[in-house]
């Protein structure tokens, strides 16, 4: 490699920019001008790119829908009813708190398309709930809050598998589709480790919510957790195209929050378009980065020349997936999930595909990876983010983590060689793959 | 200040929620009235487009964007001025670099027009301009001002 060439220079502002605090869109814009600067291109390309990319993909539209959907299901009443559902299904299960935690986890990822979302709407109250009176320690319950917070990108609606499908050219609706056994899986496994856990330390049972309020608070919940439903059914008929079903879902949302509940009121809805406008702004931004700076690594022709690289190695589609998994592992551990995602897989994808590697099961399995990352010190966004809320320091959250982090691996490793168990979902579909 | 700020999140708002009207038009048009329409799809994407770029110009602060905070916010106060400057002067470079090249891309764009509304792409496509003018702007106001103080519970903000 040579490190004077301007690829390399660019690349090497890039990486500087981002470490001096810019951000990694401006970044990557920045980055992007000097390379066409030094190869003596029009600099009116980053324009181009940026603006024609941006106008012309519907399919990130779905992108602040989605979040505009989740924010409206986390304000007001719609949380404390779907908590109240799940405490009466799983709270009198070993670990009854904890568990509820897992399938709140579970029941809102089907709503929202972001792990950090969910840990920052449904965090605090579950560690408020769980240490109150010392039923857990906040270490574990915060570790906890943390790792089933991964699930919510895994399970449909998700962010991440939007970025993938803008990048990689595959449907999202069959992306989404093959995230539901994945995402299952997880919750399973969390819970079950949760079960053994719960053995072991003694962790409290909740009392049993008798059987003759179970049709009450089913009702409450019903119409929130007829959401998933509308979506999935959207997604599996092919009535509307995934953006439209964003849509859908939000008008859903708006039409439960404001009309059944009466929990969200003007001030509300105006609070909920700003705080998704802004978390879409600074996603937006960094795709509208990475799409300047993917036209840069595609004039130097990167993925076909590591192609080639890795096809001289004689690799077998199962060596490369693993050596992905290993590669997307470290990679998290220092870079940024969305930006892995935006710049790092549509180079590893056409190396993925002349294996023979289908680019669903791709995908889904590196998302699975990148946010497995974001529980992994020392770059794990989620950690910081629960030591935040629940004031624990990151040595206790790192420990009291490992255990979910060896089952998450494990079901990672599953869902790596196993394609059938992605893919059998969107086959049912209609998936050709 | 404050109420420039204010105003420029009310029309962050109000293009989001321009996204999500035009998508409910959109829908109902085609399943209710058998009558798909095209002009809901390019205002819902024009809406995108300047939401992103106005919001980056004008909504978000620097810690609300994606970015890397873990060396860039340590340190003592004069270290992280120096880190915010170089950052700051480089982006001043590169941006003021290609704005002449963006300046005339953009206004190159005005022989097109949107296929359904008609508006001219020159137009449709300033805010780059606008967005790209900001960046330096805020930059410059950052090397003049240093660092803003850090917000007790900033937290690293991301897409995921």
């Amino acid at each position: 490699m040579n490190f004077t060439s301007p690829f390399s220079l660019a690349l090497g502002v890039i990486i500087g920019l981002s470490l001096l605090g810019v951000p990694l869109g401006h970044a990557m814009i920045g980055g992007s001008v000097l390379y066409l600067y030094l190869k003596g291109m029009d600099m009116g390309a980053a324009a181009e790119q940026l603006l024609n990319g941006t106008y012309s993909s519907f399919l990130l539209l779905a992108i602040p829908l989605f979040i505009l959907a989740a924010t409206i299901m986390s304000t007001g009443s719609i949380m404390d009813r779907l908590l109240r559902f799940c405490n009466a299904v799983v709270g009198r299960f070993p670990g009854g708190l904890a568990q509820v935690n897992v399938l709140q986890s579970v029941v809102f990822a089907s709503m929202s398309g972001s792990a950090l979302a969910d840990a920052a709407g449904s965090g605090k109250l579950m560690q408020t709930m769980m240490t109150r009176d010392g039923k857990y320690t906040p270490g574990f319950a915060a570790a906890l809050s943390a790792v089933s917070s991964v699930i919510g990108p895994i399970l449909p609606p998700s962010i991440p598998l939007v970025l993938y499908a803008l990048v990689s050219g595959t449907s999202i609706g069959y992306l989404f589709i093959a995230g539901v056994l994945p995402g299952l899986l997880l919750g399973a496994v969390q819970m079950a480790l949760i079960w053994w856990l719960a053995k072991r330390r003694g962790f409290p049972v909740e009392p049993r919510v008798p059987l003759r309020d179970m049709p009450r608070i089913t009702r409450e919940a019903f119409p929130a957790l007829l959401l998933p439903v509308i979506l999935l059914g959207c997604l599996y008929s092919g009535i509307t195209t995934p953006t439209e079903a964003a849509g859908v879902a939000a008008a859903y949302a708006l039409l439960i929050a404001a009309g059944l509940y009466r929990s969200l009121r003007w001030p509300d809805l105006y609070d909920a378009l700003l705080s998704s406008a802004k978390m879409s702004i600074s996603i937006g931004m960094l795709i509208a980065g990475a799409l300047v700076f993917n036209y840069v690594i595609t004039s130097e022709n990167i993925p076909a020349t590591l192609r080639g690289m890795l096809q001289g190695l004689q690799l077998s589609p199962m060596m490369f997936l693993l050596l992905v998994n290993v590669i997307l592992l470290v990679l998290g551990a220092f870079l940024e999930g969305s930006t892995i995602i935006l710049i790092i897989l549509p180079v590893l994808l056409p190396t993925a595909v002349a294996l023979g590697i289908d680019p669903v099961h791709f995908g889904v399995m590196a998302v699975l990876n990148i946010m497995i990352g974001l529980v992994t010190p020392p770059y794990g966004l989620l950690l910081f983010m629960m030591m935040k809320i629940a004031n624990v320091s990151l040595a206790v959250l790192v420990r009291e983590s490992i255990p979910f982090l060896l089952v998450m691996i494990a079901a990672l490793a599953m869902v790596t060689v196993w394609p059938d168990f992605v893919l059998a979902l969107p086959r049912l579909a209609g998936y050709k793959g | 200040m404050t109420r420039l700020h204010r105003f420029a999140e009310g029309v962050a708002a109000l293009l989001l929620a321009v996204i999500f009207i035009a998508f409910m038009v959109q829908i109902v048009m085609r399943y209710l009235f058998n009558w798909p329409v095209g002009w809901t799809t390019e205002l819902s994407l024009a809406a995108w487009l300047w939401l992103v770029l106005w919001g980056a110009a004008f909504v978000l602060k620097d810690d609300e964007e994606i970015r890397i905070d873990t060396f860039a916010d340590g340190g003592s106060p004069r270290r992280r001025r120096l880190v915010q400057a170089v950052g700051a002067v480089s982006l001043i470079v590169l941006f003021g670099m290609s704005l002449p090249a963006s300046w005339s891309y953009v206004t190159f764009m005005k022989v097109e027009k949107s296929s359904y509304l008609g508006v001219r792409m020159d137009v449709m496509y300033s805010i780059y301009i606008v967005f790209a003018v900001a960046v330096i702007g805020r930059c410059l106001r950052q090397l003049v001002r240093g660092p803003a103080p850090r917000a007790a519970d900033a937290s690293s903000a991301s897409a995921l």
